[in-house]
């Protein structure tokens, strides 16, 4: 299979087979992020379509690094710009986008079985997977669950990134590092 | 102030895109000068990457796939985007339909503000779709001339043109037809070419009625009668 970073660089030759390429490959994951923010099917494709057409049409945004990584994060951002344009609550209150700082980004992941991801979070104690999954799917800052569960910012912190940990290491032998 | 236990649960938060955005400005600052925490962060960032692909669809599960549909709509988009590579003498269906679709979407290709674009998009697409489902049909009749094609379908009629320039001030281009049995050509619409110089008419006109097209440049608001040699004549 042919690397993503090499059909991106097909992509910006305006390669449209590579882009079809990248399409089969990331639609779900795109879809996927971004149905779960919305819970809305229709606006989860509006929202895919948009994701891939960023890409056709500046390319030059992915620069180096993992792909998956890269147009996961594109995608929950829009997403979020779909929750905002809803007023759901206000700007001041959103989280930030996801970093985009290429130095510090994971560089391959190469292969994520998504069943094996969700077994590994699966396993997490509630109290530490409710919260990371209202964060990263919920678009909710640690100040606001710590709000709405009624529990000290500093607990809901700590279990975060507990939760994290324990998923990084449950996923040692899955991601392909 | 801060403990460093306390800025190593905000690295991952920050990893994770749960802080505000101060907070997250705040803490890519400490970044850039905290190795222990870039370490942290490292080790954390595929985790978080690992959450994304956690909401991807395995197989065939519905309802967390997107329809077929989604995927023929943004290629048709990509492709009417992509710069033509064909002779210019050829011209045939599928480059009337790419650039049909070129016509309204290339500025919406570039601009996120979903909610609205969304609409007009789906508004264009489907008006676009029913001109392509005519103009790439298999049972549709086409009838070349030098600089773009007449289509007919049924009963419709199109008149596709291609590299037309932009008339001089105060002119346009006006179609006309020739009814069966007539002796001279009635005025059909007027029209100037869209970006890329293309033009793509839906004319009025039964196309059962109809025995010539013809293309003429004439004053803005168009002409009872042609008052210029046609630059473009056709017979159906």
């Amino acid at each position: 299979m042919e690397e993503a970073g090499r059909l991106m660089e097909r992509v910006r030759a305006r390669d449209t087979a590579a882009f079809e390429a990248i399409y089969d490959r990331y639609h779900r994951l795109v879809y996927g992020v971004a149905l779960r923010v919305l819970s809305d099917p229709i606006a989860a494709e509006d929202v895919t379509q948009a994701v891939f057409m960023k890409v056709w049409s500046d390319p030059t945004l992915f620069r180096d690094g993992n792909f998956g990584a890269w147009i996961a994060r594109i995608a929950r951002n829009r997403a979020f710009d779909v929750v905002r344009g809803r007023a759901l609550h206000g700007e001041s209150e959103f989280p930030a986008s996801l970093p985009a700082d290429d130095t510090l980004e994971d560089t391959a992941l190469a292969h994520i079985d998504a069943a094996q991801v969700r077994a590994a979070l699966g396993n997490l104690p509630p109290e530490q997977r409710e919260p990371i999954e209202l964060g990263f799917f919920g678009g909710v800052t640690q100040e606001q669950i710590a709000r709405q569960t009624g529990l000290p910012l500093g607990t809901v912190k700590t279990r975060m990134r507990t939760g994290l940990r324990k998923l990084r290491n449950a996923l040692e032998g899955v991601l392909t590092l | 102030m801060m403990s460093h236990d306390e800025m190593l649960d905000n690295v991952a938060a920050y990893a994770l895109g749960v802080l505000s955005p101060a907070q997250a400005a705040m803490t890519a600052r400490h970044l850039e000068t905290c190795e222990q925490c870039r370490e942290e962060y490292r080790f954390l960032r595929p985790a978080v990457t690992a959450i994304a692909y956690s909401a991807q669809a395995e197989g065939a599960q519905a309802p967390a796939i997107p329809s077929a549909l989604l995927k023929a709509r943004i290629m048709k988009q990509v492709r009417a985007t992509t710069p033509r590579r064909f002779p210019m003498h050829v011209w045939p269906a599928y480059a009337v339909a790419a650039a049909c679709l070129a016509l309204a979407i290339i500025a919406g290709a570039a601009d996120f503000r979903l909610n609205a674009r969304l609409d007009r998009d789906r508004a264009q697409l489907a008006a676009q779709a029913a001109v392509m489902a005519d103009l790439s049909a298999p049972d549709s009749q086409r009838y070349a001339f030098a600089g773009g094609q007449v289509f007919t379908r049924g009963e419709r009629l199109y008149i596709a043109m291609h590299d037309l320039p932009q008339p001089p001030r105060g002119r346009v281009y006006q179609a006309w037809t020739l009814a069966k049995g007539a002796k001279t050509v009635a005025p059909s619409l007027t029209f100037l070419p869209a970006a890329g110089r293309v033009a793509i008419v839906k004319l009025p006109q039964n196309a059962t009625n109809v025995a010539a097209v013809a293309v003429s440049v004439e004053p803005v608001g168009g002409s009872k009668q042609p008052t210029t040699k046609p630059i473009a004549l056709v017979r159906i």
